[in-house]
């Protein structure tokens, strides 16, 4: 194989697999490296919160991405530890921040009207 | 000959700006957001009125955005939005839903005409115009 | 022959070669040339594989894949690349790369022997454009979904990719780009209008070269993939700009030409019912895009996007029926007309009703850029939030990732738009007649003949101003 084959050939997979691959290990040290847990917000009726119980330690900062991967706006809050990142707009991802002081379970919740199932979106923090 | 356009320009835009000012009235429109469409989806004033226009969610957090008129308002189910401009520009402008709403949000769109629709007019002579024009230079053609 | 002056002021002969720059030529004449071009568009359109697989069911607004595919490709196809350059785009299409370097055996350099797979002919009688006007017409059924779902849009292109590749194993070269893809129909047809085109340069060199290697190909090129005659092919509709003649003319006699807009409406040659048919298709699905996507009624809105089975089909059935049969029917009585108004007993129906609707190509496009305005202005700026957030992971790549949405100059939408359809209703009225020339003999006769096409191309004009503006 002549050597311009070869280039053009490393060229085609570094767009290709090398895209790929690229994108998810990006993805992958920036989920694990900024982030305590990352939290998919979807309508009762498209599956909820997921994960549905969420897990932090106590007395550490936790950072959770929310993404809401619907096509309606939808909202945050743990009133309990007075925590809220407000509305979270059709395909926006928000970032809350907020440092456990007490253990226990504590529910968290839509904030905005988004279905008619709307009051059952809820799920739970877990602090440990 | 471009004389004479600018001027019937001139007389046409004079003409719809001074009966507009005459007879400029206040025009309330309660607009219903429902995904993906507005009602009423078409709205008529006349040039120089004022327009006062609340927005209701029906459904999901809607919004409204008038292309033109630059005006904007949202609507959250139970609590409406609005807002009141002064209809000074001629023609149809499209409004649209500002906040994503569903997925054919995109296509959630509703018609402001502002009387007399004299763009609409004005192409439209202008394509007569050539068309005749056309006629007139092809019937002149020799071989 | 007499000097034929486009509005009375353009000579119609006139043409700018861009190869004579050595720089152009240079790139024109590599073979890395469109090749990483073309590698580069494959990368962009594994990001949009891999965004709509991701984005799923989610908000198409907010999706790499949904919105660079049909607010940026779709409205840069349409307002840019075809008017302006023909069929660029298929010049860097990822589409068929798989199959190309399937079937040659080599990506990069050129293998002379044979190549792999079946390699068999097209059947003659679907060499035109039927399968691609059925193909688009089927695909626009599903509008309501690929322009808004994200996995639609992966779905659709992933399919079209694997049908590229299956067509290319079975039938030679570019069959699949030639006669089945569903963009390229529409290309090829609005190519016509184009300013550019790829010829050869001086017609004495390529008589004399006895060898046609731009046909055959040579240790340089590839033989022309898109099985056309570089040597004498007269229109664009079926050059795919691949540039393998370049490589391959030993005289160096293939220019890239700028020309005057619409030439190629002229040249009498594969003239037939299948690019009329695919200039009443585009027709008909503008209005229908336009009524659905741009239009105010909820209601077909819900047809288009299936709420209910019954309204779905309902929305098939008259968007099928208006583009295939409505509108070839109006055009059909005013063809008939204009045979009547000629007096001319000899000139077969068949052949006005053909020639005519070639008249419709650039009002037809007009209608399109017109159509491509009123997504790019008010949609375009999602495009700042996208190339940030490709993946709707909540990346930031350009800092842009938080751009609100922005209509720009939508208040001048209508003016544009107006000022579009009226720019391209002159050139259709202008080579209308020339093609009335053509189809009647005798010049009074071409003057009868051509006053109910000019009625019928002011009648289309003005029912699309009035769905824009009025």
């Amino acid at each position: 194989m002549k050597k311009q084959e070869f280039i053009a050939i490393i060229i085609f997979l570094f767009a290709t697999i090398g895209v790929v691959v690229g994108v998810f290990a990006i993805e992958k040290y920036r989920l694990s490296k900024f982030y305590t847990v990352e939290l998919i917000a979807r309508a009762p009726e498209h599956g909820n919160w997921y994960p549905a119980k969420i897990k932090v330690p106590s007395g550490k900062e936790a950072t959770i991405l929310i993404r809401n991967i619907e096509t309606v706006t939808h909202g945050f809050a743990i009133p309990d530890l007075n925590v809220s990142a407000g509305e979270i707009k059709a395909g926006e991802v928000k970032v809350v921040r907020f440092t456990p002081q007490k253990k226990g379970i504590f529910p968290f919740m839509c904030t905005v009207w988004c279905s008619d199932y709307h009051m059952e979106m809820r799920g739970e923090l877990i602090v440990e | 000959m471009r004389i004479l356009l600018k001027i019937i320009l001139l007389v046409v835009t004079g003409i719809i700006f001074f009966t507009g000012l005459a007879f400029a009235e206040e025009h309330f429109f309660e607009i219903k957001a429902k995904k993906f469409s507005y009602t009423p989806n078409i709205i008529r004033v006349k040039i120089g009125d004022k327009v006062k226009i609340r927005l209701v969610s029906e459904d999901v957090t809607h919004g409204i955005f008038v292309d033109g008129y630059g005006v904007e308002t949202r609507a959250y189910p139970g609590q409406d939005g609005s807002f009141s401009f002064v209809a000074n520009q001629p023609g149809r402008f499209t409004f649209r839903c500002s906040v994503t709403c569903g997925e054919f949000h995109p296509y959630m769109v509703g018609y402001l005409v502002v009387l007399p629709n004299a763009r609409f007019y004005l192409y439209a002579l202008v394509v007569l115009f050539i068309g005749g024009a056309n006629l007139f230079f092809i019937s002149k053609k020799k071989a | 022959m007499e000097k034929e002056k486009l509005f009375g002021l353009i000579d119609l002969n006139w043409r700018f070669e861009l190869t004579k720059f050595k720089l152009v030529r240079w790139i024109f004449k590599s073979r890395w040339f469109p090749l990483l071009a073309l590698i580069f568009n494959l990368s962009v359109f594994i990001i949009i594989l891999l965004a709509g697989f991701i984005g799923g069911y989610s908000a198409g607004n907010y999706n790499f894949g949904v919105m660079i595919v049909w607010i940026l490709w779709w409205v840069l196809l349409m307002l840019i690349l075809v008017p302006f350059f023909s069929r660029m785009w298929c010049m860097v299409c990822p589409f068929p790369l798989f199959s190309d370097w399937f079937q040659r055996g080599k990506l990069f350099e050129i293998n002379t022997g044979k190549h792999r797979g079946l390699n068999l002919k097209w059947p003659k009688h679907l060499k035109n454009m039927w399968v691609m006007n059925i193909g688009f017409l089927v695909t626009t059924f599903f509008s309501g979904f690929f322009t808004v779902r994200p996995y639609a849009t992966f779905v659709l292109l992933g399919s079209i990719i694997l049908l590229a590749f299956i067509i290319g194993l079975i039938f030679e070269k570019r069959t699949f780009c030639l006669y089945v893809c569903q963009v390229s129909g529409f290309q090829g047809l609005y190519s016509q209008f184009a300013a550019s085109e790829i010829r050869h340069k001086d017609e004495e060199i390529c008589k004399k070269h006895a060898l046609k290697t731009c046909f055959l190909g040579n240790e340089k090129g590839y033989g022309c993939p898109w099985l056309l005659t570089p040597f004498n092919f007269k229109k664009n509709t079926y050059c795919g700009m691949c540039l393998e003649c370049f490589k391959t003319c030993p005289h160096d006699n293939m220019g890239f030409f700028l020309r005057v807009p619409g030439k190629d409406l002229l040249i009498d040659e594969k003239r037939g019912m299948d690019e009329a048919w695919k200039a009443f298709i585009m027709l008909g699905i503008a209005m229908v895009f336009f009524l659905s996507m741009q239009g105010p009624w909820g209601i077909l809105k819900d047809m288009v996007r299936a709420t209910t089975l019954k309204g779905y089909l309902t929305f098939i059935a008259i968007h099928s029926a208006f583009s295939l049969l409505v509108m070839p029917g109006i055009f059909f009585v005013f063809s008939y007309l204009s045979k009547l108004a000629s007096a001319n007993k000899e000139v077969p129906l068949k052949k006005v009703f053909i020639n005519f609707a070639y008249t419709l190509i650039p009002i037809g496009l007009g209608v399109w850029i017109a159509f491509s305005l009123g997504i790019i202005l008010p949609n375009g700026s999602y495009i700042l939030h996208i190339i940030s957030d490709p993946f709707a992971w909540g990346w930031n790549l350009f800092g842009t990732a938080n751009f609100p949405w922005t209509p720009v100059f939508t208040g001048l939408l209508g003016y544009l738009q107006g000022a579009t359809l009226i720019i391209f209703y002159l050139f259709s009225i202008a080579y209308g007649f020339r093609l009335s020339k053509q189809t009647y003999p005798d010049l009074n006769q071409a003057k009868r003949g051509w006053i109910p096409m000019l009625c019928f191309l002011t009648l289309i004009t003005l029912t699309f101003l009035w769905l824009y503006l009025g």
